[in-house]
């Protein structure tokens, strides 16, 4: 594989991830909050504001689809649905709740001093690597439950072009944008010093998806990256068990890359590849770009002395939040702002089991909270 | 909420309203919200007979907006002040 490629592919992420990391503390752009308090709180503005970037991306990549600008698509490791999906996003969805923030989520906490974040990071490695454990079992579970061979996106299994679809989506979505535009509700009221509206974040971070998706061909995805970090770990200690491992040591990314031109591949094993090259700057770049945003601030002070429940709730949901990742495959951050926008039928179904997902981990953490 | 939410209450020579403190700093989210909402709930009477008033300590952000939109829509007055990196946040009748 071609080396120099890849140190290009990771220059070029890394800034992605920095803006991605500045902005987010900055709006305080939380994904699992936005389903959390539909549940806890009714509160929607969070949710609309997802909506938005979702119907931005969806615009944006159908257009630089139209131009020829996005190579491949649909965008590797995606595949036909199956039954996965839906149960991944649940748990997911119960993950996040508890771990404060999903898996993009997370690192910005973690990156402005969240002590609790950390806690949930150190979980989702924790579980990448025990999901490496069950994945000969629960890949064959998917397997058997997949459908629509060969198809990936609904305008596939509907055999249409995206465009149409793409369009009337827009049009009936930017209705009730205007609308809620008229009633004031895209303006968060918040005294915050640097406060990013959540709804221009929204939009940045579709931008840089699609500058993701130009580049590297395809848009934000983080969580193969954990289970590398797991698996770096595993190697220091148990190298042969990492060697015989048929999730370490499989190879699901394959495909050429625009940026370069060049074949790259890779996958969770403990080498320098093509995951190593487009997660790791994204994810070093969300931790330090927040970092950064919350010292400049005065607001990096990290707190230790929290309720120890509190310290348990975020280790356990990091850990359910990386078998939810693998199991599903792929992260909310993956399928709402990067599938849902191409309408992959993976990320539809992701979503259909998210929304039960949180309003069970809605339960639980009231639960533990008041108990 | 949970037995480490630190709680303190002054009383200023100067005036007869006394303020409950409850400090969230570094806490997961929502207990931000939750722990307001909960301690409104809790203190009605004292908060309405203005002989308390509420003091959140929290340094996440997003409650800075959550908080007193909640308690606004209650009936109280909210204000938001920075005390180094993080925001205290009061509420009274």
């Amino acid at each position: 594989m071609n080396g120099q490629a890849l140190w290009i592919v990771f220059a070029a992420s890394l800034p992605l991830g920095l803006v991605a990391g500045f902005i987010m503390h900055r709006s305080d752009f939380c994904l699992a909050g936005a389903f959390r308090d539909l549940f806890l709180f009714r509160e929607r503005h969070m949710l609309r504001v997802l909506m938005l970037a979702v119907v931005v991306s969806m615009v944006l990549f159908e257009a630089a689809r139209q131009l020829r600008l996005l190579s491949p698509y649909p965008f590797p490791i995606l595949a036909s649905p199956s039954v996965a999906n839906l149960v991944g996003g649940f748990l997911f969805g119960v993950g996040m709740v508890l771990a404060g923030g999903c898996v993009v989520g997370t690192l910005y906490k973690m990156g402005a001093g969240s002590a609790l974040s950390g806690v949930a990071f150190i979980g989702l490695i924790a579980g990448s690597g025990i999901y490496a454990e069950i994945h000969p079992w629960w890949a064959g579970l998917a397997r058997k439950g997949s459908f629509l061979e060969g198809r990936i996106t609904l305008p596939q299994a509907l055999d249409m072009e995206p465009t149409w679809l793409v369009v009337s989506l827009a049009i009936f979505s930017v209705y009730f944008f205007f609308r809620w535009a008229r009633t004031g509700q895209w303006t968060r009221r918040a005294h915050a010093s640097g406060y990013m509206q959540p709804w221009v974040a929204g939009i940045v971070l579709a931008i840089l998806g699609l500058a993701s998706y130009m580049m590297v061909g395809m848009p934000f995805g983080i969580t193969t990256a954990y289970a590398k970090a797991a698996a770096y770990a595993e190697d220091l200690v148990v190298p042969a068990h990492v060697g015989a491992s048929s999730y370490f040591q499989a190879v699901p990314l394959k495909y050429v890359v625009p940026l370069t031109g060049t074949y790259i591949e890779g996958g969770a094993a403990p080498a320098f590849d093509a995951i190593a090259a487009i997660q790791f700057p994204v994810i070093i770049g969300i931790i330090a770009g927040s970092g950064w945003s919350a010292f400049r601030l005065g607001e990096w002070r990290p707190r230790l002395d929290l309720p120890p429940r509190q310290y348990g709730m975020a280790l356990a949901g990091g850990i359910l939040l990386a078998l939810a990742s693998r199991m599903t495959p792929g992260c909310n951050v993956w399928h709402i702002l990067g599938g849902l926008p191409i309408l992959a039928l993976q990320s539809l179904f992701f979503l259909c089991g998210l929304f039960p997902g949180t309003a069970a981990g809605s339960f639980i953490l009231r639960r533990v909270l008041n108990g | 909420m949970d037995s480490r939410v630190s709680e303190k209450r002054v009383t200023p020579a100067a005036s007869e309203t006394e303020t409950k403190q409850i400090d969230i700093r570094g806490q997961i989210c929502p207990s931000s919200l939750l722990a307001t909402l909960k301690e409104i709930n809790d203190l009605q009477g004292e908060l309405t007979r203005k002989a308390l008033k509420l003091s959140i300590l929290t340094d996440n952000r997003d409650a800075t907006a959550t908080i007193p939109a909640a308690a606004e829509k209650m009936g109280y007055s909210v204000s938001v002040t920075r005390e180094g990196g993080h925001y205290a946040i009061t509420i009274e009748k």
